[in-house]
C-alpha cells in the first residue's frame, strides 16, 4: 500500500493574548512512500516528524493537507479504520493483560465481512437484490491461531502468559509491534520504536524490526533522531528540520549528497567537520589552505542547479573519513592533533584549527602513522563540501 | 556418571551448612545497631503526641469494649460486673431471654413465640408454663438493614462514581466548576442534608409531586420499611458520591493517555476501552472505594438519624429501620454490655467482609 502525503500542515494555535504565536508543527509536507518500503522520518525533537506519524495514524487532525493510502484518501477517516499498526514509543502495552491478551485484543474488536450462503453454496440476494453480507466475531481458535503466528514472527512465543512487566525492554518493544501486526495492517507505524532499549539491545532490536518488516512486506513508516538507526533499516529517509522537510531520499544518497548544512550536519558519526571558508575563483580556502578545486564539470551541474558559484564566504563541512595523511597532496589542508584516540579499527583524531565551528574529529585507517601536532593532510573532493551563508545555508559544492 | 551427580548436588549444600555454621560463630556486626539506638529516644518523642492521644482515644477503646463485651451486667459508672459471660452475644443475637424475674432462658427451650418472635413461652422445672423476652431489634432489623444498605448503595454508588468520573474527566471545559459542584454533598452536614430529604421525600415533597405518586409516605409515620429504605439509599448514595468521585478523577488522570490511543487504533468500542482499558487501570482505587465504603457502609447511623430522627417509621412500635451502630448507640444508654457485643460481632463482619475483598482483589486489581 503506498501512502503518499500531499501538503501536510499542522498547526498547533498560540495564544495572541499572551503572545504565543502559532506554531507550525508540520509545514507542507509531501512525501511518498512506495509499498512495501521502509522509510525513516529522520530530525532533532520537536521536528515535527511524531505529529506527522499521529497524523497519518489518525489520531491527530491535519489542520491542511491530504493523506492517501493507495487509491483512497483517508484524511478525514477514523483510526481504526484506516488499517495500520501503530507501535508507541513506551509501547503502550496494557500493564493488566497478558502479552497473549495483549496481542489478541485487537483481534476481539475485528467483524469479518462475509458473504452469505445459501444451501446451494451460492450467495444470497437481499430484498433489493443486491449481495448479502453479515458481520461475525472471530472464532476463539481463529484468534489463537492468529496470535501464535504473529508471536512466533517476533519470537515472542515463550513469553505469552506473561505480564508486559515481567518482560525486558526488548520484549516487550516485540509485543508492541505483534499487536500492531496481529490485525494484518497495511501499513505499520513506528514511533521511536528503540529509544527506551539500551545500546545493544538497539542494534538488535533494529535488525529485528527490518526482518519484521520484510518478511510481511509490510509498508513502514519509521519515526526517529537517530540518524544511525534511520540510515542502517530504511529504504528511504525523510530528514525534517522545523516541520519542514529538507531532503529526501535513498540513505547513503542523502549521506553523500546533503541538500544543505543542516543535512549534512546531522547525518553521520561523528558529525560532520564545519570550518569558515571562502569561495575564491572556483577554489574553496579554509584560511590559506586550498582545499578543494571545482572541476568544470562540477561548474557547469551547479549552474544548472542555479547554485551561486561566484567568490563568496562559505561554510565548509569535511567528512571526518575525508582526509587522507599524505604531504604530497597538491592540495593541502593544515590541523592540529589535540588527541588520537584509537578505537581498534580506526583511529580518531581530535584535533582544532582556528577556523573551526564545530569539534573536530577526523577518522582515518588504524595503520596510518600520525602524532600529536600539526599535521598536513589531502582532503577526499567528494567528502568536502561548501554551504552558502544565506537562508537556509543551501549547499553550493 | 550417577554418583558423580549427586556428589555435585551435594556440593552446595555441605557449603550453605558449612557458612552456616561458620557464620554462626563470628562476632556480629553492630554499626547499624549503634548508630540506631543513639537517637531512639528522639524518634519515640516526636511520635509521642500521636501515640499518647491513639492510646487513649483509639486503642484503650477498642482494647474495652472488647472486655466489655464479655462481661455480665457491667455497670459504666461503678466499673462494676459480675463476671465473665457469652451472654451478651446470645441476647444480641436473640438466643437468650430473661423471664420477668430475671431467670435466663434460651431460646431453643421454648415452645412458641408472640409478638414477632419477642416473647417466647417455656415450661420451667416445675411444670408451669412461663413467658421470656427476647431482643430481636439485631437479629430482625439491625443486621437486615444494614446488610440491605450495604449491598445496595455501594455497589450503585460505585458504579455511578465512575460514570461521573469519566464523564468529568472527558469534558476539559467545565471540569473545575463541575468538580466543585460534584463536591459540594462532601462538605454538607449529613443532618442537613437528611432535613433536605426529609423534606423531598415528604408526603407531600417534591419526590411525590414530580413523578406523580399522589400522597405516597417515604418516612413519614406509617409507611412501610421498604420504602423507607429507597429513600435512606438514595440519600446515602447521593451523600457518598462526592469522595469517590474525588478519587476516581485522580486515578483516572493518572493513566497515560496513550493507552486509549491505542485503544483506538485497536478499533475497541467506548464501552470496551472503559471495560478494558479504564476499569482495570482504575482498579487499585476502585478496590480503595470499595473497603472504605463498604465499612463506611457497616456503620451507617448519620444518615437514619438525619432522614428519620428515629429508628422507626411506625410510630415507635417496633425498630423497623434499626442499623447496627444506631443498635449500639442506643445501648450505651444503660445497656453498654450489649451495645459492646454488638460491637464485636459487627467488627468481625466487616473484617471477614474486607478479608473476602482482598482475596478477591488479589486476581482482579492491577496495580
Amino acid at each position: 500500500m503506498e501512502i503518499r502525503i500531499k501538503d501536510l500542515t499542522k498547526v498547533f494555535p498560540g495564544n495572541p493574548k499572551k503572545g504565543i504565536p502559532d506554531t507550525y508543527a508540520v509545514d507542507n509536507l509531501n512525501i511518498v512512500v512506495p509499498d512495501g518500503q521502509l522509510v525513516g522520518l529522520l530530525g532533532p525533537s520537536g521536528c515535527g516528524k511524531s505529529t506527522t506519524l499521529y497524523m497519518v495514524s489518525g489520531l491527530l487532525e491535519p489542520t491542511n493537507g491530504e493523506i492517501w493510502f493507495g487509491d483512497e484518501d483517508v484524511t478525514d477517516l477514523e483510526p481504526e479504520k484506516r488499517g495500520i499498526g501503530l507501535v508507541f514509543q513506551n509501547y503502550a502495552l496494557y500493564p493488566h493483560m497478558t502479552v497473549y491478551k495483549n496481542v489478541a485484543f485487537p483481534l476481539t474488536n475485528l467483524r469479518l465481512v462475509e458473504p452469505v450462503l445459501g444451501e446451494d453454496g451460492k450467495q444470497l440476494m437481499n430484498v433489493d437484490g443486491k449481495p448479502e453480507f453479515k458481520k461475525r466475531k472471530l472464532t476463539k481458535d481463529e484468534i489463537d491461531k492468529i496470535v501464535r503466528e504473529t508471536a512466533r514472527i517476533v519470537q515472542i512465543e515463550p513469553y505469552l502468559e506473561r505480564k508486559p512487566n515481567q518482560l525486558s525492554g526488548g520484549q516487550q518493544q516485540r509485543v508492541a509491534i505483534a499487536r500492531a501486526l496481529v490485525k494484518k495492517p497495511k501499513v505499520l507505524l513506528l514511533d521511536e520504536p528503540l529509544s527506551n532499549l539500551d545500546a545493544r539491545l538497539r542494534l538488535q532490536t533494529r535488525e529485528e524490526i527490518r526482518r519484521i518488516q520484510q518478511s510481511t512486506g509490510i509498508t513502514t513508516i519509521f519515526v526517529t533522531h537517530d540518524q544511525e538507526e534511520a540510515m542502517s533499516i530504511s529504504d528511504k529517509i525523510v530528514v525534517m528540520k522545523l516541520g519542514v522537510k529538507q531532503q529526501e531520499g535513498v540513505p547513503q544518497d542523502v549521506y553523500n549528497d546533503p541538500c544543505n548544512k543542516f543535512v549534512a550536519n546531522f547525518l553521520g558519526t561523528p558529525p560532520i567537520n564545519l570550518f569558515k571558508g571562502l569561495l575564491k575563483d572556483h577554489k574553496l580556502y579554509i584560511g590559506n589552505d586550498c582545499v578543494r578545486e571545482i572541476t568544470p564539470e562540477e561548474v557547469e551541474e551547479a549552474a544548472k542547479l542555479g547554485r551561486d558559484l561566484n567568490d563568496q564566504e562559505v561554510t565548509i563541512g569535511i567528512r571526518p573519513e575525508g582526509i587522507v595523511i599524505d604531504e604530497r597532496a597538491p592540495e593541502m589542508f593544515h590541523f592540529h592533533v589535540n588527541r588520537i584516540l584509537t578505537m581498534g579499527r580506526d583511529i580518531m583524531l581530535v584535533s582544532d584549527h582556528e577556523q573551526k565551528l564545530s569539534d573536530t574529529k577526523f577518522v582515518i585507517d588504524a595503520f596510518t602513522k600520525v602524532s600529536v601536532g600539526d599535521v598536513v593532510c589531502a582532503v577526499k573532493p567528494h567528502k568536502c563540501f561548501a554551504f552558502s551563508l544565506a537562508d537556509g545555508e543551501p549547499r553550493l559544492i | 556418571m550417577a554418583p558423580e551427580k549427586t556428589a555435585q548436588e551435594k556440593t552446595p549444600f555441605i557449603a550453605k551448612a558449612k557458612g552456616f555454621v561458620v557464620n554462626l560463630f563470628k562476632p556480629k556486626e553492630r554499626v547499624s545497631a549503634d548508630a540506631g539506638e543513639k537517637n531512639n529516644w528522639k524518634a519515640w518523642l516526636y511520635l509521642a503526641p500521636c501515640i499518647i492521644l491513639l492510646a487513649v482515644f483509639t486503642f484503650y477503646p477498642l482494647i474495652n469494649t472488647i472486655a466489655i463485651a464479655f462481661l455480665k451486667n457491667y455497670d459504666y459508672i461503678q466499673q462494676t460486673s459480675e463476671g465473665f459471660t457469652l451472654e451478651n452475644f446470645g441476647v444480641v443475637l436473640g438466643l437468650v431471654g430473661y423471664t420477668q424475674s430475671g431467670d435466663m432462658v434460651m431460646r431453643w427451650n421454648c415452645t412458641s413465640f408472640r409478638s414477632g418472635g419477642v416473647v417466647g413461652s417455656f415450661i420451667d422445672a416445675g411444670g408451669v408454663v412461663r413467658d421470656a423476652y427476647f431482643t430481636m431489634d439485631v437479629i430482625k432489623y439491625a443486621f437486615p438493614n444494614t446488610l440491605i444498605i450495604t449491598f445496595i448503595t455501594v455497589p450503585i454508588s460505585i458504579i455511578i462514581a465512575l460514570f461521573i468520573a469519566i464523564g468529568l474527566n472527558s469534558i476539559p471545559a467545565f471540569h473545575k466548576a463541575l468538580q466543585t459542584i460534584f463536591f459540594v454533598p462532601y462538605v454538607t452536614n449529613a443532618i442537613a442534608v437528611g432535613m433536605v430529604f426529609a423534606v423531598l421525600f415528604d408526603y407531600q415533597g417534591i419526590i411525590n409531586y414530580l413523578f406523580g405518586l399522589g400522597s405516597l409516605t417515604w418516612i413519614d409515620q406509617g409507611a412501610p420499611a421498604w420504602r423507607a429504605m429507597i429513600a435512606l439509599c438514595v440519600y446515602i448514595v447521593w451523600h457518598s458520591l462526592p469522595f469517590k468521585i474525588l478519587i476516581l478523577l485522580s486515578g483516572l488522570q493518572n493513566i497515560d493517555k496513550q493507552y486509549y490511543d491505542a485503544a483506538k487504533i485497536d478499533s475497541a468500542s467506548g464501552f470496551k476501552t472503559m471495560m478494558n482499558v479504564t476499569v482495570p487501570l482504575l482498579s487499585p482505587q476502585i478496590l480503595y472505594i470499595m473497603i472504605t465504603s463498604f465499612i463506611g457502609a457497616f456503620k451507617e447511623y448519620t444518615s437514619v438519624v438525619g432522614l428519620l430522627g428515629k429508628p422507626s417509621t411506625d410510630g415507635g412500635g417496633t425498630n423497623n429501620m434499626y442499623t447496627v451502630v444506631y443498635y449500639i448507640y442506643d445501648m450505651v444508654k444503660g445497656n453498654v454490655q450489649y451495645g459492646a457485643a454488638a460491637a464485636v460481632l459487627l467488627f468481625i463482619i466487616i473484617l471477614i467482609f474486607t478479608g473476602i475483598q482482598f482475596k478477591v482483589s488479589k486476581k482482579r486489581v492491577h496495580y
